[in-house]
């Protein structure tokens, strides 16, 4: 299979200005600017197949989106080289605008005080659609997407998640070869977030489009994508398989309890759990899911004890780059 | 096919700016409350004796006020929406539309302001009405009138569009923009016909682009001459071209220094 994008050595740095406190602080940056670099992407190579989904996953301000700002050339590198679909983005940006199409959760597209059908049309006669041909599109992504009854209503009064699938829908209706999608499901709940992850499947299904997914939320990514990229200061520190990263890394639950009484002490007599006393009757116990099952763990814990409230969550994405630097995992000792 | 692209482009931002019609039309009035208090001011400078200051007479005077006003204000915020695109990171979208971003603010900025222009108009115009009376005006000036007008708006797009590209670099273009501002003001003469300035003044700001937007075709309006007429036109067309690739050319050194925030 071909490779749709090729990145190399890239790199990315900001001046931010440095500013010192007060009016004298103003003045002398007006007169001075201090400027402190930030490396935004630190030398990163990849690429990527034709009809691969692949999730940039990585900590707020890792360079995630950045780097998906070069890769479609609304942002021009320092260093490196960019190839995608045989383009050059910085140079040939709106020629490869015709062939890709770009969600960003935090920046919208559509027309805010008009009803979508307004901003499909117009994406039609702004990427050159003929007429049947976007007719055709316009059907089959309506029924996809579910929006026959909020085609004419004004964006502004459409919720988060009846937004993002008309967002959507206007990126693909020039059949883009490569989608984009920037934080799509940043502020959704999660019967949105799911229906957003199943439409992104489906695409990449039925289409064959390449999908280029960014997430700070491990779970979007982990769902959707085959392949994982996890950024971190600006450095690629995994890229391989979502199954690989599962095996070795995700394959922990983490459970916290408040108990009803004053407890300090939680044994579970158990091999694969760590138990950790965070105070205040509160507990966080780390639970080795290739080994255990979190079932039994919350079986075991509410015979022991009335719990007052109980979360099951995966482990945050800082803590995993954190075991990907240091290789380091939770104990296995028994409690 | 760019054509058909960038009417769409047009025909949707009047539809979307119908919302803010009631806006316009509250900044429309306030700018007649300040034709108001020019049109007593100017009535005070004639006073009984003067008839015909610098060729122009009071009623001259006021209609010429209405025009510039109108013309100078009518873009209404461009450079501060470009700003906010730039700040908030939406920017990203229209550089990733398969369309120019100088020709997309434009087509989608005229609309609302020659929308806006038209209301500052009518209301200028009435108050000009009541106050001084009309002016003469030969019916078939009128076209040439209108397309200087137009390309007076088009002149100030070109002005403004390339001090708003340059806060895809500064972050923030305002202070630019206030400076222009003011030079339309005096220089432009939107303030006060040119004529009325010294004379090495005079012929130092009308040799300047800035009458284009403002002196020249309200001069046009209430002193019709045809050998001036194909002047100004000729004059904005050249400076028109000439702030147009002033304007790419900033587009396209700020373009690569633009930062993409949030997100």
């Amino acid at each position: 299979m071909d490779h749709v994008i090729k990145v190399q050595n890239l790199s990315k740095r900001f001046k931010i200005k440095q500013k010192g406190k007060g009016v004298s602080g103003s003045i002398k940056s007006f007169f001075a600017p201090e400027y402190k670099l930030v490396t935004a992407v630190n030398n990163i190579s990849f690429s990527v197949k034709q009809g691969e989904i692949v999730g940039f996953i990585g900590p707020n301000g890792a360079g995630k989106s950045t780097a998906i700002k070069m890769m479609t050339g609304i942002l021009y590198p320092d260093q490196g080289s960019i190839s995608v679909l045989g383009y050059d983005p910085q140079q040939q940006r709106q020629e490869l605008a015709y062939h890709i199409g770009t969600v960003f959760g935090q920046k919208p597209q559509l027309w805010y005080h008009l009803p979508p059908i307004d901003s499909f049309n117009l994406f039609a006669a702004i990427y050159d659609l003929p007429k049947s041909e976007y007719e055709k599109r316009l059907n089959l992504l309506v029924r996809l997407f579910e929006v026959e009854d909020i085609l004419q209503q004004p964006v502004r009064k459409l919720s988060l998640g009846q937004r993002m699938r008309c967002e959507m829908m206007a990126s693909l209706l020039h059949k883009p070869k490569i989608i984009f999608l920037d934080e799509p499901t940043i502020g959704m709940d999660i019967l949105v977030r799911k229906k957003i992850r199943e439409l992104i499947k489906e695409l990449n299904e039925k289409e064959k489009t390449t999908i280029i997914l960014t997430s700070h939320d491990l779970e979007d990514v982990e769902q959707v994508c085959e392949r994982i990229v996890i950024i971190n200061n600006g450095k690629i520190i995994y890229d391989g398989p979502t199954v690989k990263l599962r095996e070795q890394y995700l394959h922990w639950k983490r459970i916290k309890i408040i108990f009803a009484k004053k407890t300090n002490e939680l044994k579970l007599g158990l091999r694969y759990c760590t138990v950790l006393n965070k105070g205040n009757d509160e507990f966080e116990i780390n639970v080795d899911t290739r080994h255990e099952r979190v079932q039994k763990v919350i079986e075991r814990i509410m015979s022991l004890q009335a719990v007052e409230d109980i979360t099951i969550i995966d482990p945050p994405i800082e803590e995993i780059i954190q075991e990907l630097f240091q290789k380091r995992h939770y104990g296995t000792r028994k409690i | 096919m760019e054509l058909a692209k960038y009417s769409a482009l047009a025909r949707i931002s009047i539809g979307n700016n119908l919302v803010y019609v009631k806006d316009f039309f509250m900044s429309s009035l306030f700018i007649g409350i300040i034709l108001f208090i020019f049109i007593q001011l100017w009535t005070v400078v004639y006073g009984t004796e003067a008839e015909v200051i610098e060729g122009f007479t009071l009623g001259m005077m006021i209609w010429y006020l209405v025009l510039t006003e109108s013309i100078v204000t009518s873009p209404g915020r461009l450079i501060e929406d470009i700003g906010a695109e730039v700040q908030s990171g939406t920017i990203a979208q229209h550089l990733l539309k398969p369309y120019h971003y100088l020709l997309f603010k434009y087509v989608t900025t005229m609309g609302s302001t020659v929308l806006r222009f038209v209301m500052t108009f009518i209301i200028g115009a009435l108050l000009a009405f009541f106050f001084v009376g009309g002016i003469k005006v030969t019916l078939w000036s009128v076209p040439i009138i209108i397309l200087s007008l137009f390309l007076a708006l088009t002149l100030h797009y070109a002005f403004m569009a390339a001090i708003g590209v340059m806060a895809f670099w500064l972050e923030d273009a305002e202070s630019l923009y206030l400076l222009y501002q003011k030079t339309i003001f005096v220089f432009g003469g939107m303030f006060m016909p040119l004529d009325i300035f010294p004379a090495w003044l005079e012929s130092v700001s009308k040799a300047l682009p800035f009458s284009y937007v403002a002196y020249y075709p309200a001069h046009l309006a209430v002193r019709f001459d045809v050998n001036e007429a194909i002047s100004v036109v000729g004059m904005q067309i050249v400076w028109i071209s000439v702030l147009s690739v002033i304007a790419w050319a900033l587009y396209r050194f700020c373009v690569k220094r633009i930062t993409i925030n949030g997100g």
